[in-house]
C-alpha cells in the first residue's frame, strides 16, 4: 500500500520489467477505474433511498479517513470526533445561513472546514499533555462541551431543534431541487443526485490527499509517533508539533464530513452529534483496519449503511421491528449496532488488518517479501 | 558528514529515578573521530547516559556539550538536528518496509509539509524521490540493499538491528550512539556489523559512542573506553589500560563476566 511511489524503482540491477510492473499495478488500477464509472452511473439507476445511503456513507468515509489519520496512524485515541463533525456542520450552517453572516455557501463550506481545523488546533495543547486512554477521556469532554453549546447557543445553533441547512451553491449551480427541474438523460436530478456527485468529488479529493499524506513524509512521522514517540523524536521528528498537526488535519476532514452530512440531512440537530456518533467512527476504523484509507472507507460504508438498509427491510428480517413499532422486537438501528459490535469482535479476533487488510490480501496475494538468499558473510 | 568531527564533553551528569541514582556525577569525553566504548555491568547506567545525550532524559545537573553547544536544555529532535543519532538497546522500529524506516531517518533532511505532500506538489514528489535514492545508498552501505523493500517484521533479528543502524545513519550524523549494536547476533553478523562501524569511522570520520557487552568487539574497535558501575565512572583509558584496571575487574566479578566472550 505504502509503496506505490517507489514501485518500479528497484535497486539497480533488479529493475522490474515494465510488464511485470503493469501486472502488479494493473488489476488495482482497472478495478479503481471500473468502480469510478460505476459510482458515477448510480444516480441513473438508484432511487433516492439508495442515493441517501451512499451519500451518508461517503460523508462517513471522509470523517473516518480523518479519524484514521489521528487514531489509526498517529495512535491518538479520540472520542471527540463527533465534536469536530459538529463544528463543520454548524459552522457551515451558521456561516451560510440566517441568522449568521450569510456568506456564499461555497465560501462557508471552506471556512467551516478551516474552523474545524482550528478547533482541532486549539484542542491540541491538551492532546500534547495526555496519552492513550486519558486522551480518550479528554476528547470525550469535547463531545459534552459540544452538546452543551449546541443546545444553549440558540442564536447560532438553533438550540435543541437545530437548524435547517442552506443548500450549497457553486458558481450558480444549486445542490438542491430547482424549479425548472434539471433532467439529465431522462433522469430528473434532484438534491440526492446532485449531492451524490459532490460527495464523489469530495471523497476522491480526500482519498487522494490522505493517501499522499500517509505515504509521504508527514505520514511516516505520524506512524513513527504511534510506534514510539521516543524513537521518533530521536530520528528528528518534533513530537508535539506532529501530534497537534494530526489533530488539525483529522479535524479538517471531520469538518468536511460534517458539512456533507448537513447537506445530506438538510437539517441538523444536536442529538445527532453525540457520543454514539464518535463511537460509530471508532467502530468504522477498527472494522476497516487501522491505518488505511481503503479500510476506513469500507468500515464507514458498513457502519453507515447497515442500519439504514436494515430499517428499510425491517419487515422482511426476523427479530427486527419496523422503525417506530412497539413490542419486544429490537429496532433496526439497535440491531445494526449489535451486528457491528459483533463485526468489531470478529475483526479483532480473526482479521487483524480489518476489511481493508482482507481486501488487500485478496487483491495482491503474490507479493512475497523480497526473499533474497541471505548473503553469506565471510 | 565532512565537517570537522565534534567533541563531546559530558560533565558531572546526575540522573535520579525515584531515589535510585542511575548516574552519579559522570564525566565523559569523546574525542572527535574516535570510537569510544561505554561499558559496565547490567544496570550500570549506560543506556541512561545515552538517553541524556539524546535529550530523552534531562539530568538533575551537569552539562553535555557537543562541539560547544549545550544539549541538556534541548528537545530530542533538536539534538538530532545537531548531528547526534542513536540506536536503541531494544529494537524500536516503525511498521512498514526497510525503506519506510530509513526514510523516517531522513525526516530532518527533508522539508515537505502536510499541504505539499497531500497535494503531491512537484517539489514534494521530487524531494521524496531524492530522499529515497539517498536511503537506498545507505541501505547498500549497511548491507541492506537486497532487503530495501522488505517489511521489517519479516526480517531476522540481526538484520533488524542493522536497519536501526542504517536508520540512524540516514540522519547523516556527526556523532553516532550505538546501544548494544551486536547483542543477540551470531558471530558472522557481529563481525559484519563491527566491520561496518569501523568503516563508518574511517570513511566518514564519524564519532561513535558504543555501549557493548561483547568485550572482544570493544577491545578491537574502541580507541578509548569508559567504565560505569552503579552509575559512577570507575575507570577510563585505552582498552588495554581498562582491561588491567583492578576496579574494573572487581565490578565485573559476580556480574556475568563480559570477558568470557572476548
Ligand atoms: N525510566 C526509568 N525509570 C526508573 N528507573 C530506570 C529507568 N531507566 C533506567 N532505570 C534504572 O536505572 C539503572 C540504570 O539503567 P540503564 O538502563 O541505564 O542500565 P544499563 O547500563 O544500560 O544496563 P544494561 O546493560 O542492562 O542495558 C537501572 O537500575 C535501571 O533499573
Ligand atoms: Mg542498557
Amino acid at each position: 500500500m505504502s509503496d506505490r511511489w517507489v514501485s518500479g524503482r528497484q535497486a539497480s540491477g533488479r529493475r522490474v520489467s515494465g510488464r511485470a510492473a503493469l501486472r502488479r499495478v494493473g488489476p488495482a488500477r482497472a478495478a479503481g477505474a471500473a468502480a469510478a464509472v460505476l459510482l458515477c452511473a448510480f444516480p441513473f439507476y438508484l432511487d433516492a433511498f439508495w442515493l441517501q445511503v451512499g451519500l451518508f456513507s461517503m460523508a462517513a468515509a471522509i470523517g473516518a479517513i480523518g479519524l484514521n489519520l489521528l487514531s489509526g496512524t498517529s495512535g491518538q485515541l479520540s472520542l471527540g470526533h463527533a465534536f469536530f463533525l459538529a463544528v463543520g456542520a454548524y459552522g457551515y450552517v451558521w456561516l451560510a445561513g440566517e441568522p449568521g453572516p450569510g456568506l456564499p455557501p461555497a465560501v462557508a463550506m471552506v471556512l467551516a472546514v478551516c474552523l474545524s481545523g482550528l478547533a482541532g488546533g486549539l484542542f491540541s495543547p491538551i492532546a500534547g499533555r495526555v496519552r492513550g486512554v486519558y486522551l480518550g477521556v479528554a476528547t470525550l469532554a469535547l463531545v459534552f462541551l459540544g452538546q452543551h453549546v449546541m443546545v444553549n447557543a440558540e442564536g447560532v445553533t438553533g438550540g435543541f431543534n437545530g437548524r435547517s441547512v442552506p443548500p450549497l451553491e457553486i458558481g450558480g449551480f444549486t445542490f438542491a431541487e430547482t424549479d425548472p427541474a434539471l433532467v439529465v438523460l431522462g433522469v430528473p436530478f434532484g438534491a440526492e443526485e446532485r449531492l451524490w456527485y459532490l460527495g464523489l468529488v469530495l471523497l476522491a479529493a480526500v482519498w487522494f490527499s490522505a493517501r499522499n499524506l500517509l505515504r509521504g513524509r508527514p505520514g511516516r512521522a505520524l506512524s513513527a509517533l504511534r510506534d514510539s514517540e521516543v524513537a521518533a523524536a530521536a530520528m528528528g521528528v518534533p513530537v508535539a508539533r506532529y501530534r497537534s498537526a494530526a489533530f488539525v488535519v483529522s479535524s479538517m476532514y471531520a469538518g468536511l464530513a460534517g458539512v456533507l452530512i448537513a447537506l445530506a440531512f438538510r437539517g441538523i440537530v444536536p442529538d445527532y452529534f453525540g457520543l454514539a456518533l464518535s463511537i460509530d467512527y471508532l467502530a468504522m476504523i477498527v472494522i476497516g483496519g487501522l491505518g488505511s484509507v481503503g479500510g476506513a472507507t469500507a468500515g464507514a460504508v458498513f457502519v453507515t449503511a447497515l442500519p439504514l438498509v436494515m430499517g428499510r427491510y425491517a419487515d422482511q428480517l426476523p427479530l427486527v421491528a419496523a422503525p417506530g413499532a412497539t413490542g419486544h422486537a429490537i429496532g433496526p438501528t439497535e440491531a445494526a449496532r449489535y451486528l457491528y459490535g459483533a463485526a468489531i469482535i470478529l475483526v479483532l479476533l480473526y482479521v487483524p488488518g480489518g476489511l481493508g487488510g482482507l481486501f488487500r490480501r485478496r487483491v495482491r496475494p503474490p507479493t512475497p517479501p523480497v526473499r533474497q538468499p541471505k548473503e553469506q558473510t565471510p | 558528514m565532512t565537517a570537522a568531527a565534534p567533541g563531546l564533553r559530558v560533565r558531572d551528569i546526575t540522573v535520579r529515578f525515584a531515589g535510585l541514582v542511575a548516574l552519579d556525577s559522570v564525566d565523559l569525553t569523546v574525542e572527535p573521530g574516535s570510537i569510544h566504548a561505554l561499558i559496565g555491568p547490567n544496570g550500570a547506567g549506560k543506556s541512561t547516559c545515552f538517553n541524556v545525550l539524546s535529550g530523552i532524559h534531562r539530568p538533575e545537573h551537569g552539562s553535555v556539550r557537543l562541539d560547544g553547544t549545550e544539549l541538556t536544555s534541548l528537545a530530542p529532535h533538536r539534538i538530532a538536528a545537531l548531528g547526534m543519532a542513536r540506536t536503541f538497546q531494544n529494537i524500536v522500529m516503525t511498521s512498514g518496509t526497510v525503506a519506510d524506516n530509513l526514510l523516517l531517518g531522513r525526516h530532518g533532511h527533508s522539508r515537505a509539509g502536510f499541504a505539499a505532500t497531500a497535494l503531491r506538489l512537484p517539489h514534494a514528489v521530487r524531494e521524496q524521490r531524492a530522499q529515497l535514492e539517498r536511503a537506498r545508498e545507505i541501505a547498500e552501505l549497511t548491507g541492506l540493499g537486497t532487503h530495501f523493500r522488505t517489511p521489517v517484521d519479516l526480517l531476522p533479528y540481526g538484520d533488524r538491528k542493522r536497519v536501526e543502524l542504517a536508520r540512524a545513519l540516514c540522519l547523516e550524523p556527526r556523532m553516532l550512539l550505538l546501544d548494544e549494536p551486536v547483542a543477540g547476533m551470531n558471530a558472522a553478523e557481529r563481525a559484519r556489523t563491527a566491520g561496518t562501524i569501523g568503516e563508518l569511522r574511517t570513511r566518514f570520520g564519524l564519532t561513535v559512542v558504543l555501549v557493548e557487552h561483547d568485550m572482544g568487539l570493544v577491545m578491537r574497535l574502541a580507541d578509548e573506553v569508559t567504565v560505569l558501575d552503579f552509575g559512577r565512572r570507575i575507570a577510563g583509558g585505552t582498552p588495554a589500560q581498562v582491561r588491567q584496571d583492578p576496579e574494573v575487574r572487581r565490578a565485573y566479578l559476580g556480574a556475568p563476566s563480559p570477558q568470557e566472550s572476548a
